[in-house]
């Protein structure tokens, strides 16, 4: 992608000034406003939290066959709108590919703060969440281990890796833009809060070389753990024995699938950055259409992964599987599985025009359906097999409760507000990435 | 069948039927000491109470308010009224007085059975309050000033010396005093009378809450219907063909009326209830059995009248809107095509060919045996769906009762179910029973899911669940084919209405031997692991061996047709063993590998070849 920078921005110093000024100026209004909301959507989550933690898992839609629900989706559901930034980061870092710089700063704070938020289920859905720590092998008088085999295991390793990665990742690729808000701050406590994080960085030509062989050695190993940990929360689901779950399918499958939905979220997050930040030059028209076309080929791989589950229920003969295959399309969650299939199957394939590419409404009508389909998703992946197992008499739906919906609303909120706060805090593009393609451009 | 509902005349002709197949059948002595009509001798009392000739009415362990409401009416007449009754119940409300009766665990007292064996009853336990029991209030109403129930009932046996009745007490029953069958005088062939024209509306007493007498009892109001599965109340059975007709489905709101009185219910539509015939168990309605027990269910009491019928014929169906709650603890109840495999039945003619059972390879390592390994073999052709297992299981483990909103969002706790499924078509359903506890898998899968190996396999080949280091992630459920895993959604046994409501007695309830457990862990059958170990210790003790049949689980001790089979598979002579090698043996979804312990035997039927053809 070439010909991205015009000159609108006024040179280097009008880019920094243009990215620090929403970082070192007093919010606007708008962000109030969205601050507000955000908060009030927190609340109404810390609300749902407390009342589930004071009387129960009862207060949600859970029963003794579905036994997992909300809590579960949610989670599978931020892992994987976690997964994009640090993907979007290093696979594009590794390829070379330059357009990134605008887009890979916030996209590692959506990391950051999704997989934040997906931290928060696998907690609050345990019956008793005060003994989380029991999944951690800590020396204790019991003398008692976690149990390996357990694909939850798998599972907490996989969120601590990728989160304290994650968080690696970023601030290495932070840290010049630190250096940037310390020398720009004109407040002397923040001058020193913003020195402090910088690690002492002075821009010398050793330093640049150090910081950016960490970079991509981090990127490297960035792929195999994104990987890794959507393939691990795949087999929370493929480890089982039950029908609908027991699919070697499964780990590319929600690799893919958490892609689909994170480069969704970036999408939108982009938008709402550029037109609330005025970055129209530096977050352009292209990144949007190279995004949209990445969006396709992931809806054609989920409809081909769809595809292969159907055949893989049919073929392989299972009366169990082909149950489940059959209460998928006739069953109580009917609507919601051809509601899931239009949302991340049938409305990407309007990206193979042009137009609808270059067209953000449609790019971003587009996005939030994914989000839905997504979500949509993972609760019939629970749905499907735990309301129709092997067992009739054990067949049972869920309904769930205004705690289920205040939590996973309100999940919303709390992820928009953290991300409020970021960009209040830290430069929402990296700046020292864009000066750098911005120069090369110029010479170009 | 022909039972109570039936006219006299269907009667003869079964009498007739039973005569010519030569059916095997005896006709026993009635063992009602009142052989006048009862229902007559309840009209004559109200009319006696409504003309003002009753001055002192005492009530003793029954309760007519509720049965029939004429009753309650004429009460206001008597100038004294008391109840003796267990509970302060409609009547013991309605009259002047309610004085405390024992409950019969804490009484004296004798019996006869239905083919009047007779039977003596000692208290299990002390009186837990100040309360008299029947005997006692009969004997001080009488002119004895201190009466002693042990001497009262001893009285009643004077015959029998002091070595007869210590054996008495200790067997229960006395030998040989069972009535001696009737002859009946040669049939007639009588031509019955047509069945009436309209809906007929027939009683039924309650399976669990029998005429309402137990409905303060929340194990057996979340104990499931046998054939509906309902629980926390009952609702009107209406046959499919009768729904079409009418227009109903279930949970449809309708009015019945009849003779004048009506009652509101809610539709069931169910199979293989007669086209015609609407069914409405007994007990619900009740308006004083306290938190648990009222305003449940529909009073039929109204429609029953004072003569207390079991049909009610020309009933009238209203649908009166609004959409009724139906809490049922399984709702799947038809068996099609491939799943029917869940409930094997075999002909009796095929049963001779049938190979006996093979155990399924498997990958994975034979697991060492300890000392003992337990199993369970259930005969599903002996089972009558009766649920006696279900709350033998729930008192011996204190499994708790959730109540009718954690119901409705299928939470029921019971560690041991009973699956029931209809094999035939809607129009003539064949339904079967199978008990479902804990299969004890030897290759378990929901021990290798749990994070924090909360739930692990002992030596014995039990899958223990260890409580106190459960946290609650629910894989181990979500991964239990057989769904018999129970989470503690709520903190049920305490702070709950349908738990101990901190009634101290009510915490007496609770088995001593087994942990009460808290909210957010799992719960599951554990072949009553607590009785196991019990006969453990005493076996090592005394250096014997467990001898098979001497332990045993609580569903085994409480089945009242011995379906159930508890033993060592280490002891070649145990009779689970035997079960085993049955050619009807199977194991529940078998394929999976799982390996269970518990394993069933299969139903056998032997069909009339030219009536099976037929249909």
């Amino acid at each position: 992608v070439r010909g991205l920078w015009t000159s609108a921005i006024g040179g280097l110093d009008g880019l920094t000034a243009r990215i620090t000024a929403p970082v070192l100026d007093k919010p606007s209004r708008g962000w109030w406003l969205a601050f507000a909301g955000a908060g009030g959507l927190t609340l109404m989550m810390a609300a749902g939290i407390a009342w589930t933690l004071t009387q129960g898992i009862g207060v949600w839609g859970n029963n003794s066959s579905v036994v997992w629900g909300f809590g579960i989706a949610n989670y599978v559901w931020w892992i994987g709108i976690g997964n994009a930034g640090t993907l979007i980061s290093s696979m594009l870092l590794l390829t070379r590919q330059k357009w990134r710089a605008s887009i890979n700063r916030f996209a590692e704070a959506m990391t950051l703060i999704a997989v934040a938020t997906a931290g928060l289920f696998p907690i609050i859905h345990m019956g008793r969440p005060m003994y989380w720590y029991w999944l951690a092998p800590y020396p204790n008088t019991m003398s008692l281990w976690p149990q390996w085999r357990s694909p939850l295991i798998w599972d907490f390793w996989a969120i601590l890796c990728y989160l304290t990665f994650s968080i690696l990742f970023w601030y290495v690729g932070l840290l010049p833009d630190l250096a940037t808000l310390r020398d720009r701050a004109r407040n002397g406590v923040v001058k020193r809060i913003y020195g402090a994080f910088a690690l002492g960085w002075r821009g010398s030509l050793r330093q640049w070389a150090l910081q950016e062989k960490l970079h991509t050695t981090l990127a490297v190993l960035a792929v195999p753990l994104v990987c890794s940990v959507h393939s691990i929360v795949g087999l929370d689901f493929a480890a089982s024995l039950m029908p609908g779950w027991t699919e070697s399918i499964f780990p590319p499958y929600f690799v893919v699938g958490a892609m689909f939905s994170g480069f969704c979220v970036v999408i939108v997050l982009a938008a709402i950055i550029r037109k609330a930040l005025g970055l129209q030059a530096v977050i352009t028209d292209s990144h949007f259409q190279v995004m949209a076309k990445i969006v396709l080929a992931a809806s054609i791989i989920m409809g081909l992964s769809y595809a292969s589950e159907w055949f893989s229920a049919w073929y392989g003969g299972s009366d169990a599987d082909r149950g489940v295959l059959e209460f998928m399309f006739k069953g109580h969650y009917q609507p919601l599985y051809i509601a899931m299939l239009a949302c991340n199957v049938v409305t990407p394939q309007a990206l193979w025009f042009p137009s609808a590419r270059r067209s953000l409404p449609t790019l971003l009508i587009v996005a939030v359906l994914v989000n839905v389909g997504m979500w949509l998703e993972r609760i019939l992946i629970i749905f499907e097999t735990l309301s129709h197992d092997y067992l009739p008499s054990s067949w049972r739906l869920f309904f769930p409760t205004l705690t289920d919906g205040a939590i996973l609303f309100g999940s919303l909120g709390f992820f928009l507000l953290l991300f409020l706060i970021l960009s209040k805090v830290l430069p929402i593009v990296s700046m020292h990435e864009t000066r750098a393609l911005l120069a090369e451009e110029g010479r170009a | 069948l022909i039972g109570r509902e039936q006219p006299a005349e269907l009667h003869a002709l079964g009498h007739w039927i039973n005569t010519r197949l030569k059916a095997p059948i005896d006709a026993l002595q009635p063992i009602d000491p009142h052989p006048d009509d009862h229902a007559a001798s309840m009209a004559n009392l109200i009319q006696a109470m409504e003309t003002n000739q009753i001055s002192t009415l005492i009530v003793l362990d029954a309760n007519p308010a509720f049965d029939v409401p004429a009753f309650t009416a004429a009460l206001g007449r008597v100038p004294f009224t008391a109840h003796l009754g267990a509970y302060e119940d409609e009547t013991g409300k309605a009259t002047l007085w309610h004085a405390p009766l024992s409950h019969p665990l804490e009484s004296w007292s004798d019996a006869r059975s239905a083919d009047g064996t007779a039977g003596v009853g000692q208290p299990l336990i002390r009186p837990l309050y100040d309360s008299r029991s029947p005997v006692e209030a009969l004997a001080a109403l009488g002119d004895e000033a201190n009466p002693n129930a042990r001497d009262l009932v001893r009285r009643t046996w004077t015959d029998l010396d002091e070595n007869a009745w210590n054996l008495a007490l200790a067997k229960g029953v006395l030998k040989d005093t069972a009535a001696k069958p009737l002859a009946l005088g040669p049939p007639t062939y009588v031509i019955p009378p047509p069945p009436p024209a309209g809906l007929t509306l027939s009683l039924i007493p309650h399976p669990c809450l029998w005429d309402g007498r137990y409905a303060p009892n929340a194990w057996l109001q979340e104990c499931p219907d046998p054939l509906t599965k309902e629980v926390w109340g009952s609702a009107l059975r209406v046959s499919r063909v009768d729904a079409r007709r009418l227009r109903l489905k279930s949970g449809d709101r309708v009015r019945i009326s009849a003779r004048g009185a009506e009652a509101e219910a809610t539709v069931l539509v169910v199979s293989g209830q007669a086209t015609g015939v609407m069914t409405l168990p007994l007990g619900g309605g009740r308006r004083a059995a306290g938190p648990i027990g009222s305003n449940l269910g529909v009073d039929v009491g109204g429609l029953r009248g004072t003569g207390s019928a079991w049909t009610v014929p020309d009933a009238r169906l209203e649908k009166i809107g609004g959409e009724g709650r139906v809490l049922e603890t399984q709702t799947a109840l038809a068996l099609d095509g491939e799943t029917a495999v869940l409930m094997p039945i075999f002909n009796l003619a095929d049963l001779a060919r049938a190979q006996p059972p093979q155990t399924p390879p498997s990958q994975f390592p034979e697991l060492p045996r300890g000392d003992h390994a337990w199993a369970l073999a259930i005969d599903a052709q002996a089972c009558i769906g009766c649920n006696a297992c279900v709350v033998a299981c729930q008192s011996e483990n204190n499994v708790p009762v959730v109540g009718p909103e954690d119901i409705q969002a299928g939470r029921d706790m019971h560690w041991l179910r009973i699956d029931r499924y209809d094999l035939g078509s809607d129009e003539d359903p064949q339904p079967g029973f199978s008990p479902i506890p804990c299969m004890q898998c030897e290759h378990a899968p929901c021990e290798p899911v749990c994070p924090v190996e909360a739930s692990v396999h002992d030596h014995e080949g039990l899958n223990d669940q260890v409580y106190n280091r459960c946290v609650g992630t629910r894989f181990c459920q979500a991964n239990c084919p057989y769904k018999v895993r129970r989470f503690n959604f709520r903190d049920y046994e305490a702070g709950h209405v349908y738990g101990d409501l901190d009634v101290t007695a009510l915490k007496a309830q609770r088995n001593p031997e087994v942990t009460v457990r808290e909210r957010g862990v799992m719960e599951k059958c554990t072949y009553c692991v607590q009785r196991i170990s019990a006969a453990r210790s005493e076996s090592e003790r005394t250096g014997g061996p467990i001898a098979d049949g001497a332990l045993k689980t609580a569903c085994q001790s409480a089945c009242p047709t011995q379906a159930i089979t508890f033993g060592d598979l280490n002891d070649p002579k145990a009779r689970v063993n035997a079960l085993r090698l049955e050619t009807r043996h199977y194991a529940l979804l078998e394929h999976l590998g799982t390996r269970p312990r518990t394993t069933y035997l299969a139903r056998v039927r032997n069909p009339n070849a030219a009536l099976e053809k037929k249909t």
